[in-house]
């Protein structure tokens, strides 16, 4: 499968994941399921838990605002009836189960490319090397800022601006450590920019790099659009059917 | 119209957005804060109004993806906010860039500006982020501003009013902090660095 069909079967999916009642859910989780088995493999198990982990916490949340402290559902506010936390609890349960089937499928779009690094994926993808260049720009630069956190958070317990736990010393020198991060970042982007980047020719490097890797669309791929394409057909189908 | 040096700083304030925008959300405070690196952008790329528009949606847009790909599946839906948020900013807080770097600062002018444009930006954002939360999510999503909504909730309020009341009051308050802390890193950023990303030559 190329990143590009991927792309495809995770939107196609995700959208039929927004317009599918809980019958329609059904389907999308049977066809995450099968795109698991015969994609991913074995390895299923992992994106299973990191949606897993991102969507335990929402659902607490949600289950703490909605079935513990409005303890209605949104339809019976709308319609102005006493609810019940019951009815609250089977919404809460849909969103959830919505938000994982999303999740779920874009980890497991991720995971068909594990193997491969974040610059191989991307440039596998048929899309304009402007947006190409901006994602790589942009994962490099989340990596930048997270070694400026670090470095000034670091810098900043050591000269006792801040600590380590819970203080007023935290909460009144935030503001430096903001600071800090950013001047670090910049500092180290104008580094690059002028002076790193044009001796390494690192821009020019990028554009064979990135550019030249469209890789074109399988029949595999297709199959798989196909699938999503039929399953978002009959997701909002499958609530219509049978009810009152 | 997208240079490198543009592009570096689209990318610096997504990454932005991504970072402090992450942490709000694990942490539930009931604000957003993850619009910060659309507005410095808009400061940042101010050649004129129409670039500094595209750039801060385009830093807001791959924030977006990244957030909701990686932590937050609420974020994507919320695209239209995006657009307005980084129209407002190209439009409006764009004019203030003078008083965010004046040197000593016009602290009158400063806040003035901070406050004129993050409650614009906050009442716009909450208009139209509403529909949104109130019809695709039932009122509630992920972030801590919920607690508000289901306090109005549980005070008898109607789905639609509850949700909008809720952005009424937490959008205002949370873009005003966001302008201030953009306002605040875009006075901290080195000359040399904003002359490289609008092309022009430095000034002290």
């Amino acid at each position: 499968m190329t990143p590009n069909g991927a792309a495809a079967f995770a939107i196609v999916m995700v959208v039929s994941a927004m317009i599918a009642g809980p019958r329609g859910l059904a389907i999308l989780y049977a066809a995450a399921a099968a795109f698991a088995l015969v994609e991913v493999g074995p390895h299923w198990r992992i994106a299973a838990r990191r949606a897993g982990l991102i969507m335990l916490p929402l659902a607490v949340f949600m289950l703490l605002v909605w079935v513990a402290f409005v303890g209605r559902a949104p339809d019976e506010i709308a319609a102005q009836v006493p609810g019940t936390r019951a009815a609250a609890l089977a919404y809460v349960t849909t969103v959830c189960a919505r938000l994982f089937v999303i999740v779920l499928v874009l980890q497991l779009a991720t995971l068909c490319f594990d193997k491969e690094t974040p610059l191989a994926v991307i440039r596998g993808l048929r899309a304009p090397f402007a947006v190409k260049r901006l994602l790589v720009l942009t994962l490099s630069l989340i990596e930048t800022l997270r070694h400026a956190v670090d470095r000034s958070y670091t810098a900043l317990i050591a000269s006792g601006i801040v600590t380590r736990g819970l203080s007023l010393r935290n909460f009144r020198n935030g503001w430096i450590l903001l600071q800090s991060i950013w001047l670090t970042t910049i500092t180290a982007v104008t580094g690059r920019l002028r002076d790193k980047w044009p001796v390494e020719d690192t821009l020019g490097l990028l554009r064979p790099a990135i550019a030249a890797g469209d890789e074109r669309v399988s029949f595999r791929d297709l199959s798989w659009l196909a699938v999503a394409l039929a399953v978002g057909f009959m997701a909002p189908l499958a609530g219509w059917y049978g009810a009152p | 119209m997208f240079t490198t040096p543009r592009l570096i700083a689209i990318a610096l304030c997504a990454a932005l957005n991504f970072s402090v925008g992450t942490i709000v959300y694990f942490i539930k405070l009931p604000i957003y804060f993850d619009s910060i690196g659309t507005i410095l952008c808009a400061l940042l790329v101010l050649n004129d109004r129409t670039t500094a528009f595209l750039c801060a949606l385009t830093a807001a847009v791959t924030a977006t993806i990244v957030t909701g790909i990686l932590v937050n599946p609420f974020l994507p839906w919320f695209v239209g906010t995006d657009v307005v948020i980084a129209l407002v900013s190209a439009l409006l807080t764009t004019r203030g860039a003078q008083a965010f770097r004046a040197r000593p600062m016009h602290a009158g002018r400063f806040v003035g500006w901070v406050f004129a444009a993050g409650i614009v930006t906050g009442v716009i954002a909450a208009i139209v982020s509403a529909p949104v939360v109130a019809y695709l999510f039932g009122g509630v999503t992920g972030s801590g501003s919920a607690f508000v909504v289901g306090m109005f909730l549980k005070a008898g309020q109607g789905l639609w009013n509850a949700t909008l009341a809720s952005g009424l009051i937490i959008d205002p308050i949370d873009k005003t902090l966001q302008v201030l802390v953009a306002a605040l890193l875009y006075r901290a950023t080195p000359s040399d660095f904003i002359a490289m990303v609008r092309g022009a030559p430095a000034r002290p």
